[in-house]
């Protein structure tokens, strides 16, 4: 039985380089279970309605074009930005890489968060904040697209549901995980303790304490190379990045408190924002850009 | 301690594998096999890009053919002819609700392609303990999708597109 067994996991798994012992089966189970800590388009659906309330409930649920949106409406600047983060988006379904996740289940949102604050977050699923005061320290559709681009690579490389402390599916039965039995109370009673705990620690990466530098180097990254793929010029992430230095220096909250200093990322980033080309604007985008900000 | 697992449970384990290596097959995708869309809505596409005429909107749970494939793009027939991206679809033919992953009533295909971790029941468990959050907001605004198929003037008037 045991043996039969053992060649069903072999056939399962493949060619993942796991020992077929029996101390062999127990790291093949933790691999089937490392995998689904990883999540399905679906968990992350339903783990990024969450994130999202949770982000909109920490803003007092602020948020521009709010009438609208409650009557299934993009107007205003909510549909301008919407329209940028939709080119970008597109973008990125088509620049994907292994491991990406550029398709969320119900499609990408883009909401205008009311504060002071320079800044912007994601949410895994496809949600993607801007704040008012973010937007209006971009001098362009371009600069706007770079927030978003920067936004949106960290949703594609599943960053947030990265920082998912893997610790804290150790009290979870396998069986819980197991979709070929029946979710009991008892399982369900873990999996919602375990989303408890992952929110806190999305939350702390998003909204707290930022993820790492290398994260956020690796958004911008990405982020270049989904607003060139869109046509929008890389240098603007350069030149929003100098405007952050210059308006927030050493200090602040929102990306300030969140990210990497604004110089660092800007010598991290300059040279490959220089090798993926500079665009020439037109004046349409500044124009329309400048409109939408008016009706901020 | 060390706890051991009945043969029971080793089956359990070898089930939760193979329904994950189901979930996660990237089968090679031929012409005239079956796809079934993934994403709650996605356009059809009259050609091979996001931005641009649609032929029409299909729904999570449709079921296409693949007549021809470009790239990371599928020539459909069946409730919709067109392009649809591989992005929005799954291989083969998959019983799927509008609510992905289901809930009490899901289907098997259903449960096995969403897997575990956190479904709509944790969502509802997770909800009960804070009735302080109000989730009306995301649900309003998960209702206003992004139609990238009508991005076509936004993108011509502002000199974007590139490739797409």
């Amino acid at each position: 039985m045991r043996r039969a067994l053992l060649l069903a996991a072999m056939l399962v798994l493949g060619s993942c380089k796991v020992q077929l012992t029996p101390e062999g089966l127990a790291k093949t189970w933790d691999a089937i279970t490392d995998a689904q800590k990883d999540l399905t388009p679906e968990n992350e659906y339903w783990t990024g309605r969450s994130v999202a309330t949770n982000l909109l409930a920490r803003h007092e649920y602020r948020y521009h074009d709010a009438d609208a949106l409650q009557d299934g409406r993009l107007e205003g600047a909510t549909a301008y930005v919407s329209a940028v983060g939709g080119v970008l988006a597109a973008s990125a379904m088509e620049t994907t890489r292994k491991g990406d996740r550029p398709a969320p289940i119900a499609g990408w949102h883009f909401t205008i968060i009311e504060s002071d604050t320079i800044n912007a977050f994601a949410a895994p699923g496809g949600w993607v904040f801007v704040t008012t005061a973010a937007i209006e320290a971009a001098q362009s559709e371009d600069e706007l697209a770079a927030v978003l681009a920067h936004e949106i690579a960290h949703v594609v490389r599943g960053h947030a549901l990265g920082s998912i402390k893997k610790g804290r599916w150790a009290n979870v039965a396998k069986t819980a995980l197991d979709t070929s039995v029946q979710l009991d109370e008892q399982s369900l009673g873990e999996l919602t303790q375990v989303f408890e705990g992952a929110m806190d620690d999305m939350i702390d990466g998003i909204l707290v304490k930022g993820y790492s530098k290398d994260t956020e180097y690796e958004a911008d990254r990405v982020g270049l190379e989904i607003m060139a793929h869109a046509g929008y010029d890389p240098q603007a992430l350069v030149r929003y990045l100098k405007t952050l230095d210059a308006e927030q220096g050493g200090g602040g909250g929102g990306f300030q408190a969140t990210h990497p200093k604004a110089s660092d990322r800007i010598s991290k980033i300059q040279g490959k924002a220089q090798e993926l080309g500079k665009v020439e604007i037109p004046q349409v985008r500044f124009a329309r850009f400048k409109a939408a900000v008016e009706e901020l | 301690m060390q706890r051991v697992r009945t043969s029971k449970q080793w089956f359990a384990v070898i089930a939760a594998g193979l329904a994950l290596a189901g979930a996660v097959a990237v089968a090679a995708p031929k012409t005239g096999s079956t796809v079934t869309v993934r994403v709650m809505s996605a356009k059809v596409m009259k050609s091979p890009k996001f931005i641009g005429p649609a032929a029409g909107s299909v729904s999570r749970g449709d079921q296409l053919t693949i007549a021809e494939i470009k790239g990371d793009w599928y020539r459909v027939t069946g409730a919709k002819t067109g392009w649809i991206n591989r992005t929005s679809v799954v291989e083969g033919k998959v019983a799927l609700s509008s609510s992905p992953g289901g809930g009490g009533a899901a289907s098997r295909d259903e449960v096995e392609l969403a897997g575990r971790g956190f479904t709509p029941d944790v969502e509802e468990e997770y909800r009960g303990k804070h009735p302080d959050l109000d989730f009306s907001h995301v649900e309003a605004i998960e209702k206003t999708g992004i139609d990238l198929s009508e991005l076509g003037a936004f993108v011509d008037e502002g000199g974007l597109g590139g490739d797409q």
